[in-house]
């Protein structure tokens, strides 16, 4: 046995705390992915990345724009101002609709919220493979700050839908204060859609090219640009079609909230219902291929 | 600089307990894996194909492996390229899911590869604090280490530029420094130090040996064979996925280069 440069016995004392300390783990299997509520604390243990990952990516989008913050509140309102010459002015879909810039505004800003979210969480895994390969972490935690970015990010667009909602005469109501608990309802919807999108595109490279097309179906079948009331009163199957798409829900929802209508309860119970699913089963798809992650 | 090269490698603590605890267990470890004609596949290949997936081939890469690490312990792995020496320590990590057998480990386990940049279009600086925050330091702790970490690596003003700028070098000397923000029970390094100078080289190794004095275990796979006679008392030796041989580093690699 070689000599080490200390002594035996005074590195077996000076050690002995460490070894006690590492000892005390069980021997686990080495692809036994962490049980859930480890994996969740150390989710939790990483929210500071979260924030920081979040305010980065929205102060690097306000300096590369010549405008800065105001670029924020005038490109959503130019989305709305060209939606509204093609739907309300052109094409004429505001059939039905009292108040159809208000009701286009709110539409697309709710549905747009849930596509980026999903189409960046499409992208959390591919684009951060360098610190996945680096770092050793929750992999859940990409799509997780993918989607509060989103969500951060998607606050002058309702701040926007406010002042449209103002300008055009509309009443203020306590209503007005349930567009921000839905909309974080909505959130932990879009947190499990970015976690199975995160997924897919590990398995079709081509989720992120696909996922557009998806959602440009997805806008004309949840009532975006024109009302679907017509069709929902007279035919039951309809209803419980449109009542089962979580985009209509959330809409149709938001609309209540600042402009007016009847608050629809089998609307609420779905949302509801849906964001359970999405962020239970979105997290546990996603987390069932953990090992994946770090692979070529 | 003084040679340190000659400083007798510690002995791990279970050696020293007599009674060894072992952080790893390889138990007839078999590994195959399927090797794909490209990552990943167009939908329209996919239905051309009927969905019968890729065309590829398998490789047997690891076979029938089994050596336990002690708690503590600086195991050196050589072997020729393609010898499944990477792919253990993937198998270890839980990277990588075996055909037939078991592989335990007691504590965390942290594979460190051949540097990749974290955020290429990120300062050094941002990535060390993107890193620490990843692994679950606190911005306030990422801050208070970042002296050290600017020291440890080396790099200077270069810190300041983005990591796409970097050469292959300095970014394993950032990706290495990135890791020892938080050292885990059992630190995996994967060729990371090879393409770091012989100065960075010699303080990462000296980086190894304070893990150990920690009672952290290393394993490690380097070509450099003076890296491993230097750190590490014991070394298992890999061809073509078989165990060769498998105890004293000095009598492994005697066997390996004499092959």
């Amino acid at each position: 046995m070689t000599d080490s440069g200390t002594a035996p016995v005074d590195r077996l004392v000076s050690m002995s705390a460490h070894v006690v300390a590492r000892a005390g783990a069980d021997l686990r299997d080495a692809h036994e992915s962490a049980k859930l509520v480890p994996y969740l604390r150390e989710l939790w243990e990483r929210r500071s990345y979260i924030r920081h990952v979040a305010f980065n990516e929205l102060r690097s989008r306000q300096i590369t724009s010549v405008l800065g913050s105001f670029w924020h509140l005038l490109n959503p309102a130019l989305t709305i101002g060209v939606y509204f010459i093609i739907f309300g002015v052109v094409i004429k879909t505001d059939r039905g609709v009292d108040d159809f810039l208000l009701f286009l505004t709110i539409g697309l800003f709710v549905f747009q919220f849930g596509q980026k979210s999903t189409i960046d969480g499409s992208r959390s895994i591919i684009n951060n493979k360098g610190l996945i390969k680096a770092v050793r972490f929750p992999r859940a935690l990409l799509p997780i700050s993918s989607t509060v970015t989103e969500a951060l990010a998607s606050i002058p667009t309702f701040v926007v839908a406010y002042i449209v909602a103002l300008v055009s005469g509309t009443d203020i109501t306590w209503r007005w204060l349930m567009l921000p608990p839905l909309l974080l309802l909505m959130t932990l919807f879009n947190v499990g859609t970015a976690m199975v999108a995160a997924r897919l595109t590990t398995h079709f490279a081509d989720t992120t090219q696909i996922l557009p097309f998806i959602f440009r179906l997805a806008l004309y079948m949840s009532g975006v640009i024109f009302s679907v009331d017509a069709y929902v009163e007279d035919n039951p199957l309809a209803n419980t079609l449109f009542t089962l798409n979580p985009y209509y829900c959330f809409i149709t929802l938001a609309r209540w909230s600042i402009s007016a209508g009847n608050l629809q309860t089998d609307l609420l119970v779905s949302a509801f219902a849906w964001s359970v699913v999405s962020l239970v089963g979105g997290f546990l798809w996603f987390r069932a291929a953990e090992e994946r992650y770090a692979r070529d | 600089m003084p040679v340190t090269d000659q400083r007798p490698v510690e002995q791990p603590i279970g050696a020293l307990l007599g009674t060894p605890l072992n952080a790893v267990e390889i138990d007839h470890a078999d590994i195959r894996y399927r090797v794909y004609a490209e990552r990943h596949l167009s939908a329209r290949e996919l239905v051309g194909r009927g969905f019968r997936g890729r065309e590829s081939t398998e490789v047997h890469a690891v076979k029938d492996v089994s050596f336990d690490v002690a708690v503590g312990e600086a195991l050196g792995i050589v072997g020729s390229n393609g010898s499944g020496k990477s792919t253990l320590l993937r198998a270890i990590a839980g990277l990588q899911s075996l055909e037939s057998g078991k592989i335990r480990v007691r504590g965390d386990v942290g594979l460190l590869g051949v540097g990749a940049a974290l955020k290429p279009t990120l300062s050094g600086f941002r990535n060390v604090v993107l890193g620490g925050l990843a692994m679950g330091l606190s911005r306030a702790e990422v801050d208070e280490k970042m002296d050290d970490i600017v020291e440890f690596s080396g790099l200077g003003d270069a810190m300041a530029r983005p990591m796409q700028t970097y050469s292959s070098g300095m970014r394993a000397r950032l990706t290495f420094s990135i890791a020892t923000l938080r050292i885990p029970d059992i630190l995996l390094i994967d060729e990371a130090l090879a393409v770091g100078d012989k100065e960075f080289r010699e303080r990462s190794l000296q980086k190894v040996r304070e893990i150990q004095a920690t009672a952290g275990t290393v394993i490690m796979v380097t070509h450099n064979l003076n890296e491993i006679r230097e750190t590490c008392s014991r070394a298992v030796w890999l061809d073509q996925g078989v165990k060769m041989a498998d105890g004293p580093t000095n009598d492994v690699i005697d066997q390996y280069e004499d092959q």
